[in-house]
């Protein structure tokens, strides 16, 4: 692993620069490779899959692999959610065409335009995306990452190539975690390491903050206690517990715990609520029925946060919807018994 | 952009004399000799604004003078400004600097 | 008793001289200009603003530091022309209020009507013409003050008088009086609790040292986690009276009912519903169907904003169903007020930029959005940083000193 020395978060620091660094998403890597070998034939592509798998780092090793040293002024990036509508978008990709200059330095024949979190865009806002692609087909291929495929319009998707990122395996990211330590002059404790890649869930870019976190409140060894420590206070577990306090029947526990994300977080209500829905979904002592139920509920509260005043009021009316989930669900095993 | 007066004097391009009754209505003073309207009343001090916005074709803010060092400041960067009530209007206030420097407190204090 | 309320820091630290009062320098001025004025262009003056920012504290300063006497009368108290001829009357006949310089010790006196806008309704129509014939006939200046002088029966007041303006006082200079006290009582406050209490005041000195007396008397300490304590201000005693009918209502017309002719702003009544209706259906099911009721309402006040509200029946309607879910379950409880105001108060418009300014700079270090910065960056840089404020992370984000503060003081909203 070549460290970029001059970047401080781990995330960063470790990001693998070259195919060969990269571990696991082989199928991946090799279609990939095939296209560098002859960058022509390099399609539109579309990266999609849950966060932290990997999508960025690759479209960033495809930029270096085509450019070389030089790829910030061939690369284009842009996150969706970031800019304020589809028009900047537009402005931006123009300028960049406008100003970038293919063939310098190598004979690819195009420029790179990494799009991210493109499924945020609405349908008016893709249509436009989609005839902004045709437009620059000549000049740039497009690199488009979101979470959800089939959030993106049929035709931007049948103009791309789509690749399908999964979880990072346990293993690998177990390994992954025990040698960024080691580069870093700490000693993960294995059960420590453990404990981080179950808290990730999949997601590489927790588990490493996570790590980097840990590494700041002890010195030479990380070991269990640290690891259990930074997770608890991370915002992933606190959304976890509000969900847990509420189907266990306290409410008014799982409310303060709400109150506590808003004031120490700073996230929305909107922001709560997604990541409620994310949440859901990793937990597993719930059936899964009962997470698609759930589901439900969420997405109800979720459209109504939009439509209504005030976030603390629609939140604390989804925690009262979830106890009552949880009280019916006791009930029903109390009756089966 | 935005225009920055000073309250307790500042000038502004001749005006027809409907204008100026109106401000002078509003609780604007004028000194003749320097040419400066200053504040009186500040009863209707969201007219005034208002009035001034619309001479000088621009937003206007005002400064605010500070009651332990002496010194004209502007809200921006004000800590409190979504909360202020009276922001931007030319009230006596305190600095950052002064709210937050213990000493100059205490030299404040021991004029009582 | 007079012992007792010399232990009252609003009592002990009242202003004894026009100086000490904080905040609204401007109106200080006018009045003490119409003071000093011999021929007033207007016998009587009204000074009008919210409550507890320094308008009977500078009429009775003034009096003090000045010399002159003032017969204080509350107009709520008395609300008929009779009373008010009865107490008023004799001062018509008083010697006026002579011309005074800084030094000269003076005589004379000023009829002081406290709190006019409290003259009720239609039992007191005679108490504005009272005043008016008093102001009229009068040889002795008169002060007025009240809280809302837009009421339309002051109507007639109004064009007799000079309109002074008190405004909400500023939150430095509460800050500035806080910290003050707190000198003289010996008391260690942590500045971002002072400041704090001066967010939740709304302006308001007096509930502001009151605030303070309350949570740092005991130890002579105040930290930032004390002030969790401080409720958000229900002036209006009417809303707790509410809210206390709306709970236990027996059902839904008796609720639509008291809606109609209750006169509490809505939207603060819908939160405090929101915030007390776990106290009031400890039933889980109850409880989730009077929530979902309320998040209707909810979304009925998003939908009148600021125009549509032909629309307020639906909201009124929403809340009626939330309140007798089951009219038999109420058991009477106190009230509470979760920390929520507050965080919303620490939440600014400034803070959520200067977040979101951080985000940037992580999203640009990092190649991921604000968003993604926000929830999967923000909380671990924040964490390191607490432990190692020097961290040279600190550098290769480019954050300023402003944004390293806020990060590590963010989670102590």
């Amino acid at each position: 692993m070549t460290a970029n020395e001059e970047a401080l978060m781990w995330v960063e620091k470790y990001r693998p620069k070259t195919f060969n660094e990269v571990v696991g998403l082989a199928d991946i890597v090799e279609s990939l490779q095939a296209f560098m070998r002859n960058p022509k034939t390099m399609p539109h592509l579309m990266f999609a899959g849950v966060p932290g798998t990997g999508k960025t780092t690759l479209a960033l090793v495809i930029a270096h692999t085509l450019y070389g040293a030089n790829w910030r002024s061939f690369t284009l990036e842009l996150n969706a959610s970031d800019e304020r509508g589809i028009d900047t978008v537009r402005d931006r990709i123009k300028d960049f065409s406008r100003y970038s200059r293919t063939g310098f330095g190598g004979d690819i024949p195009f420029a790179l335009i990494i799009l991210d979190e493109c499924d945020q865009m609405t349908g008016p806002a893709q249509t436009a995306l989609r005839r902004i692609m045709e437009i620059g087909s000549r000049t740039s291929r497009f690199i488009l990452i979101c979470n959800q495929s089939s959030k993106i319009i049929e035709p931007i998707q049948s103009r791309c190539a789509i690749f399908r990122f999964s979880r990072v395996d346990k293993q690998a990211m177990k390994q992954h975690l025990l040698d960024v330590a080691e580069k870093e002059g700490y000693t993960l404790v294995p059960e420590a390491a453990d404990r981080l890649v179950d808290f990730a869930e999949g997601d590489l870019r927790h588990a490493i903050n996570a790590l980097q976190t840990a590494s700041a409140y002890k010195e030479g060894v990380i070991d269990e206690k640290t690891v259990l420590l930074v997770i608890g206070e991370a915002s992933p577990s606190q959304v976890q517990k509000m969900i847990r306090k509420a189907l266990y029947g306290d409410f008014m526990e799982a409310r303060k715990t709400m109150y506590d994300i808003m004031g120490s977080f700073g996230f929305s209500g909107t922001e709560i609520i997604r990541q409620v829905q994310r949440e859901i979904f990793k937990m597993s002592d719930l059936t899964a029925e009962q997470k698609a139920n759930l589901s439900g509920v969420i997405g109800e509260y979720d459209y109504r946060l939009t439509q209504g005043a005030n976030s603390d009021i629609q939140l604390s009316a989804l925690l009262a919807q979830f106890a009552k989930f949880g009280k019916d669900i006791e009930e029903s095993y109390a009756g089966a018994n | 952009m935005t225009i920055v007066l000073n309250g307790k004097g500042f000038k502004l391009p001749r005006v027809e004399k409907e204008k100026f009754v109106n401000l002078i209505h509003l609780g604007l003073d004028y000194d003749r000799n320097a040419g400066l309207f200053s504040i009186k009343s500040y009863n209707n001090i969201e007219k005034v604004i208002d009035a001034v916005s619309d001479i000088l074709k621009d937003d206007v803010v005002f400064l605010q003078s500070c009651i332990r060092c002496g010194k004209d400041f502007s809200c921006r960067g004000c800590n409190y400004i979504d909360l202020c009530t009276t922001k931007n209007l030319p009230f006596s206030c305190v600095c950052s600097q002064c709210l937050k420097d213990r000493k100059n407190f205490e030299t404040y204090l021991t004029q009582f | 008793m007079q012992a007792q309320t010399d232990l009252l820091w609003v009592e002990k630290y009242r202003p004894k001289k026009i100086d000490d009062i904080t905040g609204n320098d401007e109106a200080k001025a006018l009045f003490l200009e119409w003071l000093k004025n011999k021929r007033h262009t207007k016998k009587a003056v009204l000074l009008y603003g919210p409550p507890g920012v320094g308008k009977t504290a500078l009429v009775l300063s003034a009096s003090r530091e000045l010399g002159f006497s003032v017969i204080e009368m509350n107009a709520s108290d008395t609300r008929s022309e009779k009373a008010i001829n009865a107490i008023a009357k004799p001062a018509t006949s008083y010697k006026a209020l002579d011309n005074f310089t800084e030094n000269a010790k003076v005589s004379g006196n000023v009829l002081f009507l406290d709190e006019v806008d409290g003259i009720a309704g239609n039992e007191d129509r005679g108490g504005v013409n009272a005043i008016l014939k008093i102001i009229e006939a009068s040889l002795v200046p008169i002060i007025m003050a009240a809280n809302d002088p837009d009421i339309e029966k002051l109507r007639p007041l109004k064009k007799e008088c000079l309109l002074i303006r008190f405004q909400q006082v500023r939150i430095p200079l509460i800050i500035a009086l806080l910290q003050k006290i707190c000198l003289l009582e010996h008391i260690t406050a942590e500045f971002e609790a002072l400041e704090r209490i001066a967010q939740n005041s709304k302006g308001d000195v007096r509930s502001a040292i009151n605030d303070l007396q309350s949570l740092s008397e005991e130890n002579h300490r105040l930290s930032l986690q004390d002030t969790m304590m401080l409720t958000s201000r229900n002036k209006d005693i009417s809303m707790d009276e509410t809210l206390r009918r709306y709970f236990s209502t027996q059902n839904i017309a008796e609720t639509s009912t008291m809606l109609a002719f209750s006169s509490v702003d809505y939207d603060d009544f819908l939160l405090s519903i929101s915030d007390n209706l776990p106290k009031r259906y400890t039933d889980l099911t109850e409880l989730a169907k009077a929530y979902d009721y309320i998040s209707h309402a909810d979304l009925f006040r998003g939908r009148i904003g600021t125009e549509n509200w032909h629309l307020l029946k639906y909201f009124y309607n929403a809340l009626a169903e939330a309140s007798a879910v089951n009219p038999q379950s109420y058991k009477p409880f106190t009230f509470v007020t979760p920390p929520i105001r507050i965080i919303t108060l620490f939440w600014t418009k400034g803070k959520r930029t200067m977040l979101d300014t951080i985000c940037g700079k992580i999203g640009a270090q990092c190649h991921v959005s604000h968003k993604t910065a926000k929830h999967d960056f923000v909380p671990y840089i924040r964490a390191i940083l607490q432990k190692k404020p020097k961290s040279p992370l600190v550098v290769w984000f480019k954050f300023t000193p402003e944004e390293v503060d806020f990060l590590t003081k963010m989670s102590r909203y």
